[in-house]
């Protein structure tokens, strides 16, 4: 276990100075010019030579590497910098904006769970029947609508012709809904194709045969043994496909207005706001990286075998 | 596994009943509260420097002077009059008696300064747009303030947002400014919310609401729904797709107004083709300003004339630009083009031109195609570039002709600013690389004219030098957009300027 975390906090170093460079330098390449948002030339008269002195104070000009070695400097000491735009510390608001987001994500996890589980079973256990017709319509339909859309059709049937919820905000655990359940639904049609041939897989193998010998019952052969020997490939999946789960809260955040990390680093996006979208993409890689050495974690526990093998190993 | 899924079930119906416990209902009985949602989301309300402006349009913080939305000219606010002198150099302002900031502090002279001061520390814009060298403090009531060079337009670039009042020593400008508006804060969510409540200490006429909810949301169709629910009884900018259907409904008024925005055909005049202006004009005859109005806008437009809307009081009386396939071509034969092969040439030679255009304003790839087509129609080709942002690209490349682009020709009521950012020579804005000696000379005149009707004359003399000289084109006045549900909604006003948005006179039945 000390062995695995060790190995894992390296990994972590050359893969926190990977991301951060190339999204250093991304960002940097990428058009856009904070200089001119903060100078308002849209609405102020200035000259072209103000622009550029804005542009050579705040350090555009230097080389790339220089501006990123800075940048790290100030990161080792755990200093995110300051927003060009509010000038408050950028972990500050990143962490005023992730009770949020994390609510959400929670929030959306359940409901898919609450959908994939049922019905990745229950195709899986009655194979070609009609509601494992249903769920693979579900699944492909899922797959294919676009979460803003389907939030969209959400806010439409819920809030306006039924107005059982706020169409957006924050306000109570009702605001919560509509946004989890319209990113619960995107991401869940995957979990319910994958569960059910993974729980397939399971049935077939000889374990449940030999079980079935023994005279256990059908349901705990199914919950007892198949679905635990189904999970290891649902969890790397899950480990996975984690950046698209962020990408969609991002996308759900703006659409219901919701004040979570994802909805302030498109508000910075606009206005080119490098420090807090370095520092939400700093947050991420240490959200996705923790999330995936759980997921690694998790297999010694949902998988025995991975156990034993590394105790024969030792 | 049964005892998770049995956990997972249960967690959820907990948060279900949780959930259907919270009372969403208005349970403030009779008291005026009213929904708002803009369509920008700030993280800052930082007044005196943030350009969403948010403080000011929901009726926390004010100016010392304001634009009047009727007259479109200055006309007293915080302060009571103002004098300058030796030119615009000099100024004497008096303020109004009597006024607080929300926390109960008077707002004195001194006060007055240290907001000023504070703006110009922190936010170079201002400090570029104000030109003031020194303020000093005559008494409770005057200040006098040196500027560093003749500046007649001083009084008008008050009327900034970014040049609020507010209480410098109060702190935390970011979450919670201290102004002297009808109405102060609450509580502030970033990026999704403002609370607000009456100011029963407010110098003027006293709120008609007891609260108001100013919220941000980007996305156009969620605007319109949250409108439709009810959650929201004014909308700013609803999508212009879903106006028919918002009309439609019962109670729901849809108002369009004016505003001092052009969308603008950008001209590159220091490429060959441009340099000549019987090319530019039959550019300019070629853009069908009805189809682009009535098509993109879906008639929410006004064809453009020149920079300036007609209602401005220093609007010209321009020419009447004749337009149309027939006499783009004259203009271009009078250019030396002839028609072979149906392609439009001079000296063997293709008029192809390369237009830029950008998609964070929806409506100008929209202009850029209709242009496009109509362009091939007479034998030109042009080339469709989508960029990223406009005025980074413009200033660094010069290899286009052509432009989409949007501008504000007079934010606060005065033409200074847009003259000299897109016409001087020195101007950030400048992309046409106008360098015209007489123009620069008006707009130079300008800058140190202190007399509003020789200011009215001098723009006017721009505008027309522009015209003339097709230095840029001038596409369709867009309107801006609030949809509002009339049963409720009371006094409430599409302002041109975008600055007033939530004020003491707003309220609901």
């Amino acid at each position: 276990m000390f062995r695995i975390i060790g190995r894992r906090l390296l990994e972590v170093v050359l893969f926190v100075l990977f991301v951060t460079f190339f999204s250093f330098l991304f960002l940097r390449l990428a058009p856009g010019d904070p200089a001119l948002t903060i100078l308002n030339v849209d609405e102020l008269n200035v000259s072209q030579e103000q622009v550029e002195a804005l542009r050579e104070d705040m350090g555009f000009n230097d080389p790339l590497l220089v501006q990123y070695g800075k940048w790290l400097l100030d990161f080792l000491r755990l200093d995110f910098g300051n927003s060009y735009i509010t000038s408050q510390p950028v972990s500050e608001m990143l962490l005023t904006g992730l009770p949020a987001t994390l609510e959400l994500t929670i929030g959306s996890l359940i409901v898919m769970l609450l959908v994939a589980i049922p019905l990745g079973s229950l195709s899986a256990l009655y194979k070609d029947s009609w509601i494992d017709h249903v769920s693979r319509y579900f699944s492909i339909i899922g797959a294919a609508v676009p979460s803003f859309w389907l939030g969209l059709i959400m806010i439409d049937m819920f809030a306006v012709r039924l107005s059982w919820f706020p169409t957006m905000g924050r306000d109570s655990l009702l605001s919560l809904v509509l946004p989890a359940v319209t990113l619960g639904l995107a991401i869940a049609g995957v979990y319910v194709r994958l569960l059910r041939s993974s729980l397939l897989d399971s049935l077939g193998q000889e374990f449940v045969r030999a079980a079935r010998a023994r005279g256990i019952s059908e349901g705990r052969i199914f919950f007892s043994h198949a679905f635990r020997h189904s999970l290891p490939p649902v969890i790397t999946v899950f480990g996975v496909s984690l950046g698209s789960l962020i990408g969609g809260v991002v996308v759900v955040e703006v659409l219901f207005a919701y004040p979570g990390v994802g909805k302030l680093v498109v508000d910075s996006i606009r206005q080119r706001d490098y420090p807090l979208i370095q520092g939400y993409i700093v947050l991420m890689a240490a959200i996705v990286f923790i999330v995936n050495t759980l997921v690694d974690l998790s297999y010694r526990y949902v998988n025995p075998e991975l156990r034993l093998k590394e105790r024969k190993l030792s | 596994m049964r005892k998770f899924l049995i956990k997972t079930l249960g967690m959820a119906i907990l948060i279900l009943l949780l959930a259907a416990c919270t009372d969403n209902a208005d349970s403030e009985g009779d008291k005026k509260h009213l929904a708002f949602v803009y369509n920008f989301a700030t993280n800052s309300l930082d007044p005196n420097v943030d350009s969403s402006y948010v403080p000011l349009r929901a009726g926390m913080t004010e100016t010392l002077v304001r634009l009047n939305e009727e007259t479109l000219t200055i006309e007293p606010w915080l302060a009571e009059s103002w004098e300058g002198t030796n030119e615009g150099r000099e100024w004497t302002i008096k303020l109004r008696e009597g006024i607080d900031f929300q926390n109960g502090k008077p707002m004195d002279a001194a006060a007055v300064k240290a907001s000023l001061e504070r703006s110009l520390k922190d936010n170079v814009a201002i400090q570029n747009a104000l030109k003031i060298d020194a303020i000093e403090v005559m008494d409770d009531r005057t200040l006098h303030i040196t500027n560093t060079q003749a500046f007649p337009e001083f009084v008008s670039e008050l009327v900034n947002p970014n040049v609020s009042i507010i209480d410098v020593e109060a702190g935390d400008f970011v979450n919670n400014p201290i102004g002297t508006g009808p109405f102060k804060l609450e509580s502030f969510t970033p990026g999704s919310k403002l609370e607000l409540v009456r100011n029963e200490g407010y110098w003027d006429e006293k709120a008609k609401l007891d609260s108001v909810t100013f919220s941000f949301n980007e996305d156009a169709n969620a605007r319109s729904l949250a409108l439709e629910s009810g959650d929201a009884d004014v909308v700013f900018r609803p999508e212009v797709e879903s106006i028919g259907s918002l009309e439609e409904k019962e109670g729901v008024k849809v108002e369009s107004t004016e505003t001092f925005r052009v969308h603008q055909l950008t001209m590159n005049m220091e490429r060959e083709a441009l340099k000549d202006v019987n090319v530019r004009k039959a550019l300019d005859a070629l853009i069908d300003r009805e189809e682009i109005a009535q098509s993109v806008l879906l008639g929410y437009a006004e064809p453009a004339k020149g920079p300036f809307p007609g209602s401005l009081p220093f609007a010209p009386s321009y020419s009447e630009h004749e337009t149309g396939e027939d006499v783009a071509k004259e203009y271009l034969e009078k250019a030396g083009y002839t028609l072979v092969d149906g392609k439009m040439q001079k000296d063997g030679e293709p008029l192809e031109l390369t237009m830029l255009t950008y998609s964070s304003r929806a409506d100008l790839p929209l202009i850029a195609q209709i242009f496009q087509s109509d362009a091939k129609k007479l034998g030109i080709d042009v080339e469709l570039r989508q960029i990223e942002i406009p005025e980074e690209y413009m200033a660094s490349n010069r290899d286009w002709d052509l432009a989409t682009y949007s501008n504000l020709t007079a934010p606060r009521g005065d033409a200074g600013y847009y003259l000299n950012a897109t016409y001087h020579p020195d101007g950030a804005l400048n992309f046409s690389g106008a360098d015209e000696p007489e123009l620069t000379r008006i707009i130079d005149e300008l800058n140190v004219t202190v007399d509003a009707d020789k200011r009215a004359e001098l723009s006017e003399a721009a505008a027309d030098y522009v015209d003339e000289n097709q230095i840029n084109s001038f596409v369709i006045y867009p309107d801006t957009l609030v949809a509002y549900d009339e049963t409720k909604v009371k006094n409430w006003v599409t302002t041109r300027s975008e600055y007033y948005m939530i004020t003491n006179q707003l309220d609901v039945k």
